[in-house]
């Protein structure tokens, strides 16, 4: 039943429309507000109800450029998911390690893992990046990155 | 007109100041660079510098952020003629003709085309951006709530319709980006939205999670796909910058033509830079009387577009700086930022705050003079960016995009949303969703909702004040009619199918 692309994104998007619309029903009301905080959630609730519908019903109108887009080679898909997740670590070691050293671990890591094999130049550069930001950062602009374990 | 005097006098210090012309070279230097590399857009462009301009003077920030803006799409240029891969969307048509003439070995000829267009388009639209936006604003004062939701409700209509691809699923991006901003705490109750008791959750969602997500992030997994693509290997092999009289001359008709064209396409809410650039192409082809050259290398056909996609970003200000609203992504971009910084604009910006009204319009001159200089003698030098390795790239634009985000709430919570946001953001680029309705609405979401509940006080509970409104009522018209563009182009196209089959 479910074959086109659409159908499939139209019943996500219910799903999220009816979790939506359930909690804008929870919303509480108070008295004598013409227009309270659950009206508009409501109405854009049912809006998406109604589009989601509607793109169900819709045929593919995407172009052969459109259509190319969704074919990610599996290989690409694992490099761009291996790449978020270490975004993922980044974001979790962050503030523990501090700054520098997680962004020119990254730096080093993600240009190795997306193919940039000449190493001194990676090295230089992902060591540079972090330092000159950090000083831009905390001594132009005042704003105070995690130091972490570096005694900086 | 005294005020208007006063105000371009106001503008001309912070313009002239060493450090407007400081911050306009940066922003134009930048918007080169960003918009140069393929994959990343003005969006990003501009999400990225938001964090550096946190505590300056906001008509520095705009300043700086207008240069990025008009820098990028003069820079978009130089990588559709060198490498036939647009910089950004704004120069697709930029490659029909620049491209074949670089293949000929006129790439110094091209690109000399190209920067003396973009100059021209970009200069003259600001003299038109300099007597429409006074006018206009000075017509907008007097909107009150209802007239002003229906503007805002016209421009999130008009850029689901006039975006490319499907009509529906631009609504869909929009309801979804107003739906994102109904989180937190709403101001004028206090109610807790959708917070699901995360303390992290009532202040809504920052802006710059949802612009450096769903744009930079997002096109960051597009750039890993692409990154065996060709890199400019031949920089140095660019040929002479010299045109010919001849050469000029072809080029003065589209630029009369298409300044005044593009800047008009700018104006209109969501029609922006590319559509203005593909509509002169389509238009100088049309009138031509030689059009079998275009697509070959045709001079007219390369400065057509170019004049207009930067008359066109001129034309995108005169809706922000004058009423406030942004008509494309990368202005609603840039009123976010403005909003950050303390500046509501609208129409009493002019009077209220003139250094940034006119300030940003007079630093417009400087930018195009900047680029003219970075475009033609360093180009050969500049267009080195390209051969920028792309592993590094991605992963210096991941970085910023997080370094931006944490700059500004200290709390990695927000970088865990940012994540989720490029997840989604690239998604929805996969399935062919467009994202600046996004965030559009998420930007117009919320004084939607507050003009919106302001006229149904004012009418005490009554929808009737949007059709007594004479300017809601013809707003509101306007928006439901821009929904017969679509059809109608869904029609057009029924039938010219139709025909070819029969």
């Amino acid at each position: 039943m479910l074959r086109s692309v659409n159908q499939k994104i139209s019943i996500i998007l219910l799903l999220v429309a009816v979790f939506y619309l359930i909690f804008s029903y929870q919303l509480p009301s108070y008295p004598y507000i013409p227009v309270d905080a659950d009206f508009i959630p409501k109405v854009l609730g049912w809006l998406l109800v109604i589009l989601a519908i509607a793109l169900f019903f819709a045929k593919d109108q995407d172009s052969e450029e459109q259509k190319a887009k969704r074919r990610i080679p599996k290989k690409d898909a694992l490099v761009i998911l291996g790449v978020f997740g270490m975004v993922f670590i980044y974001i979790l070691l962050l503030e523990i390690i501090g700054f520098v050293m997680m962004t020119a671990l990254f730096i080093y890591f993600s240009s190795w893992f997306l193919g940039y094999t000449k190493h001194v130049t990676n090295v230089i550069v992902s060591i540079l990046f972090p330092v000159i930001l950090y000083g831009i950062f905390n001594y132009l602009l005042q704003i105070n990155l995690p130091s972490g374990i570096l005694p900086l | 007109m005294d005020g208007v005097m006063d105000g371009i006098i106001s503008g001309l210090q912070v313009a002239f100041s060493l450090q407007g012309i400081l911050f306009v070279l940066i922003g134009v230097f930048i918007g080169t660079f960003i918009g140069m590399l393929p994959g990343l857009g003005p969006i990003s462009a501009i999400a990225i510098m938001i964090p550096i301009t946190y505590g300056m003077d906001p008509a520095l920030a705009l300043v700086l952020m207008a240069g990025v803006y008009y820098g990028a799409v003069f820079g978009g240029s130089t990588s559709s003629i060198l490498l036939n891969a647009p910089g950004i969307s704004g120069t697709v048509a930029t490659s029909f003709d620049g491209y074949p003439m670089a293949q000929q070995g006129k790439a110094g000829k091209a690109l000399a085309i190209a920067a003396i267009s973009s100059f021209a388009g970009g200069t003259i639209s600001v003299v038109l951006l300099m007597v429409f936006a006074p006018v206009l604003s000075s017509v907008a004062i007097s909107f009150g709530p209802p007239a002003y939701f229906a503007l805002m409700l016209l421009g999130l209509t008009a850029i689901a319709s006039l975006s490319e691809g499907s009509t529906l699923k631009a609504l869909i991006s929009a309801v979804i980006g107003f739906m994102v901003v109904t989180i937190g705490i709403d101001p004028q109750t206090g109610t807790a939205r959708f917070t699901f008791g995360s303390a992290n959750l009532l202040d809504g969602i920052d802006f710059l999670v949802i612009a450096l997500g769903l744009f930079a992030l997002a096109e960051v997994g597009f750039l890993i796909m692409n990154r065996k693509e060709k890199i400019m290997k031949n920089a140095k092999e660019i040929g002479s910058l010299k045109l010919t009289k001849q050469d000029a001359r072809e080029m003065s008709g589209p630029i009369g033509r298409h300044s005044i064209l593009g800047f008009i396409i700018g104006i209109l809410p969501g029609a922006g830079a590319t559509i203005a650039s593909f509509i002169s192409y389509i238009t100088e082809k049309r009138i031509s009387k030689k059009p079998e050259e275009f697509g070959k290398g045709s001079v007219k056909g390369l400065s057509a577009p170019e004049v207009s996609n930067n008359a066109a970003t001129s034309g995108a200000f005169v809706p922000l700086l004058s009423l406030g609203i942004p008509g494309s992504g990368t202005t609603a971009v840039m009123l976010g930022a403005l909003l950050v910084l303390g500046i509501q604009p609208g129409p009493l910006l002019m009077t209220d705050h003139p250094e940034v009204f006119w300030g940003v319009i007079v630093s417009m001159y400087i930018g195009n003079i900047f680029l003219l200089i970075l475009n033609l003698p360093l180009i050969p030098y500049i267009a080195r960016v390209l051969t920028i390795p792309r592993p590094m790239l991605i992963s210096m634009v991941i970085m910023f995009s997080v370094i931006g985000v944490y700059s500004i709430s200290f709390n990695t919570f927000d970088l865990y949303l940012l994540l989720a946001f490029g997840v989604i953001g690239f998604l929805m680029r996969m399935f062919a969703f467009p994202a600046p309705p996004f965030i559009l609405a998420f930007i117009l979401g919320g004084m939607m909702e507050q003009s919106f509940r302001q006229s149904m006080t004012i009418s005490n509970g009554s929808f009737m004040i949007f059709f007594e409104n004479k300017i809601a009522l013809a707003l509101i018209m306007l928006s439901l009619l821009s929904f017969a563009y679509p059809i109608y182009q869904n029609y057009r196209k029924k039938r010219s199918s139709a025909n070819t089959e029969g």
